[in-house]
């Protein structure tokens, strides 16, 4: 399994590099910032001046090769806005948003293989119908009408839950129920569908000619072997959840990294900005190879075959 | 397929595994939150900001984000202008007379400490004053309300400081009224700056909230809500609905969409919003057609079909009732036909009109910018012009306009506000109507010499000379489509008192917010 593990670490190198070269050179073609940062009155000569100290007169490589050598003594930069430094105020907002997506796909997975499984055991009910048709509509809104929906409806004319905010676990309610819509609808469909096919599998029928209850059935068979499949499906749409998180932190202020992304665009927060991809690649791309690793442990077929193309 | 004990522990597993997961979720949201607090209660007085401010550096406090939260709360200066009157008032200065042709005399306040309990002098003053305008610090207000000019201080006594310019500058006390008051080093910017205002900062809890506390020996008169607690939202029917809601009690920079309904307080915030054509770049090289994009647009209309009635149709960049105001100067009428031909004209005369025109507008710059600029790119296009819309964040739109401009192959048309909160004209005509104003494509001769000599003049003479700036622009040279005065709109509980003003955009005094009667 260790193997496994290094061997899928490696192969996150190349494209983690790729991720953060291009966002690097992009957000370098996307403009001067002097403009945000100096009086509207700033001589020529300051403006150099700014850019010179910031590094921005250089070629765009030269500025990544001496911002790599930056990364590896472990300085990401400073804001230019507040002069704190990049990696810490990219560590403080990060906590945020894992724990809003962590929540949002905890309970999105929970109550889809609730909901799934319960509509395939009961194929064209009232209810499969149903959880069919509010799923697709649950995976199909946009989260910022949704958002907006859910404050006008919660917090102003019921009045049960905080517009916004950070304030308790009660404001985050809206928030993560927002978030875990999309992920939830597409999940409920997902699970469905696996957990139709696997009833339909001869080890089912065969498990219950040996007498096995119907929950024993369900759980040890039919859900055992649709996890593999809903299990990859859930870690892209895990991945996903970072975007849904800017619109989600935007709206709800929730000082996250998604909304800390967004204000470093805006404000042409270069350091802060590759502090935050690297930040999140890198959690992506663990997350990755956990979900490579879960899915290895549930499909022994997974861990060996590298190992048979490599032998 | 024989069961194994493997596969029952698992099955077995899965939904204590869930309801484990549903835990673990409610304890992270509970660990992520640990950190914040609920509303404080009565004693708080709770404000809702567009955004967190980047800053408190008290000489960056003419940038709208910081000045709202910091001035005349955390620092003060030592004049400030009475929004309603638009008189001079005393405030850490008690009284001063020009004792010069360049220089000005200013008597300060006795008994007056900062935050940390120093003193505040005539020294401790002309530190302040030397660190905004006379350091290499990149100062907003140096170059916003000094235009650059540096100024000589003298410490003439403990109460008594002299300053003086190089040339004379009968404005010098209304600008000081800009110029915030920290002890900070003249060496480096600070984001929480130590002021003498009636509040101090207590806790900035980055990205989510700032809390201030009534400073205990304030000089004047203790602010009747002990603390005060900003947060920030981006969304103005989110800040909306927490007035509505009682989350907050206040809430700033909303539109008339943002669902405030009867706690909306709708004010004069002396912004004025324009359309500024490029008029070294055809077609807009020909006042032909920038007379017809003036006529093209239905003011009226939009002022009541996109805004609510919240915007007034203008004539002129100057507020109406600052200095130099001209009470003669109309909006431009709606008259397409006229516009239309204005355009033939210029196009019989060899002028390019078909040339492709940029029109460019910031996000979120102003309620229903991306509207107005819609309404505009067609109104354009209905006289003939050839008009694209590109609507560009806040880096990007700055590059076109501000000197140095970035030019491109179209001629560039920018829709833009400009806010005058200083109440004289000569704010706004520097930089807007000079040829090499920092926000001005073109001039002309004689017009910067008629500015320049206002500059110098005061009372009757000063107005006339403004309006006579004003007309001349109007008719001479019409660079600008100028287009609406703004009204500012906020959301005010029904559980505090708070009248907003012509200065709420830029300056929010909490000593004069009160629990409602």
């Amino acid at each position: 399994m260790l193997t496994f593990l290094a061997r899928r670490a490696l192969m996150s190198v190349i494209p983690l590099a790729g991720v953060f070269i291009g966002v690097f050179v992009l957000a370098r073609l996307s403009g001067d910032p002097s403009a945000l940062y100096l009086p509207v009155t700033a001589s020529e000569e300051t403006r150099a001046e700014f850019s010179a100290r910031q590094g921005f007169d250089e070629p765009v490589l030269a500025q990544l090769g001496t911002y790599l050598a930056g990364v590896f003594r472990g300085d990401l930069g400073t804001s230019l806005r507040t002069g704190e430094d990049a990696l810490d105020m990219v560590l403080r907002a990060f906590p945020v948003t894992l724990a809003l997506a962590s929540v949002a796909m905890v309970l999105a997975v929970a109550l889809a293989v609730l909901i799934g499984s319960y509509a395939a055991l009961r194929p064209n009910s009232l209810m499969d119908r149903l959880s069919s048709l509010i799923s697709l509509a649950a995976a199909s809104l946009p989260d910022f009408w949704v958002a907006l929906m859910g404050i006008w409806v919660f917090a102003i004319t019921l009045g049960w839950l905080p517009t916004s905010g950070t304030a308790g676990v009660i404001a985050w309610v809206l928030p993560v129920a927002t978030l875990l819509l999309r992920p939830l609808g597409v999940l409920v469909q997902f699970v469905r569908g696996a957990m139709v096919t696997a009833m339909s599998e001869p080890y089912i029928k065969l498990a219950r000619s040996k007498g096995a209850t119907e929950r024993r059935v369900v759980m040890s068979h039919a859900l055992r072997n649709a996890a593999a499949p809903a299990l990859t499906v859930a870690g892209d749409l895990a991945v996903g959840l970072i975007n849904g998180a800017v619109v989600i932190e935007t709206i709800f202020g929730f000082p996250g990294v998604g909304k800390l992304m967004i204000d470093s665009i805006i404000g042409r927060e270069f350091a802060v900005l590759q502090a935050a991809v690297l930040v999140t690649s890198v959690a992506i791309f663990a997350l990755n190879i956990v979900i490579d690793a879960a899915y290895a442990m549930l499909d022994p077929r997974v861990r060996t075959a590298g190992k048979a193309v490599s032998a | 397929m024989p069961e194994t004990a493997s596969t029952q522990r698992r099955s077995s597993t899965i939904a204590p595994a869930i309801v484990s997961g549903v835990a673990l979720s409610a304890l992270l949201a509970g660990c992520a939150s640990a950190d914040t607090s609920e509303s404080d209660g009565d004693d708080t007085l709770r404000i809702v900001l567009a955004g967190e401010p980047p800053t408190l550096e008290a000489c960056d406090s003419t940038q709208s984000p910081v000045g709202v939260v910091s001035r005349s709360n955390i620092t003060e200066p030592l004049t400030q202008l009475n929004p309603t009157s638009g008189e001079l008032e005393p405030l850490l200065a008690t009284s001063w007379e020009a004792t010069g042709d360049t220089e000005w005399t200013f008597t300060l306040a006795e008994g007056v400490t900062f935050h940390d309990g120093s003193l505040f002098d005539a020294e401790a003053a002309a530190a302040a004053i030397d660190r905004s305008v006379n350091t290499e610090l990149e100062c907003h207000v140096k170059g916003f309300i000094f235009e650059d000019q540096a100024l000589g201080l003298e410490v003439v006594d403990e109460t008594t400081l002299a300053i003086t310019t190089d040339t004379p500058d009968p404005l010098l006390p209304l600008r000081l009224s800009f110029l915030e008051i920290s002890n900070a080093s003249p060496d480096e910017k600070v984001r929480e700056p130590v002021g003498t205002g009636p509040y101090a900062i207590s806790d900035w809890a980055e990205g989510t909230s700032l809390s201030l506390s009534a400073f205990g020996d304030y000089w004047g008169d203790a602010p009747a809500f002990p603390e005060v607690e900003y947060q920030w939202r981006d969304e103005g029917s989110v800040r909306a609905a927490m007035v509505s809601s009682g989350e907050a009690d206040l809430a700033f920079g909303l539109a008339a969409s943002d669902g405030a309904e009867e706690l909306g307080q709708s004010f004069i915030n002396n912004e004025t919003v324009m359309l500024r054509m490029d008029g070294q770049m055809e077609p807009f090289t020909d006042i032909r057609v920038r007379q017809a994009v003036n006529y093209a647009i239905d003011r009226e209309a939009i002022a009541q079909g996109l805004f609510d009635g919240l915007v007034t149709p203008a004539g002129q960049l100057v507020p109406p009732g600052a200095v130099g105001y001209n009470d003669e100067i109309q909006a431009w009428s709606y008259d397409p036909e006229l516009a239309a031909e204005l355009v033939e004209e210029a196009a019989a005369d060899g002028v390019a009109v078909d040339t492709p025109i940029k029109l460019i507008g910031r996000i979120e710059n102003f309620p229903n910018v991306e509207d107005l600029a819609q309404v505009l790119q067609e109104s354009m296009s209905q006289i003939g012009l050839n008009v694209s819309l590109e609507m560009m964040d806040a880096a990007t739109e700055l590059q076109y306009e501000q000197q140095p401009f970035v030019r491109d192959e179209e001629a560039i048309a920018l829709v833009m506000p400009h806010g005058n909160t200083a109440g004289d004209a000569s704010f706004t005509v520097v930089p807007y109507l000079t040829s090499d104003g920092v926000v001005s494509y073109f001039g002309d001769a004689t017009l910067d010499t008629m500015i320049e000599d206002a500059a110098l003049l005061e009372g009757d003479e000063r107005q006339e000379a403004y309006e006579d700036i004003l007309e001349y622009y109007n008719e001479e040279l019409t660079g600008l489509a100028v287009l609406f005065h703004q009204r500012g709109l906020m959301a005010v509980s029904e559980f505090v008192s708070y009248s907003p003003d012509a200065q709420s955009g830029d300056e929010v005094r909490l000593s004069q917010i009160t629990p409602a009667s």
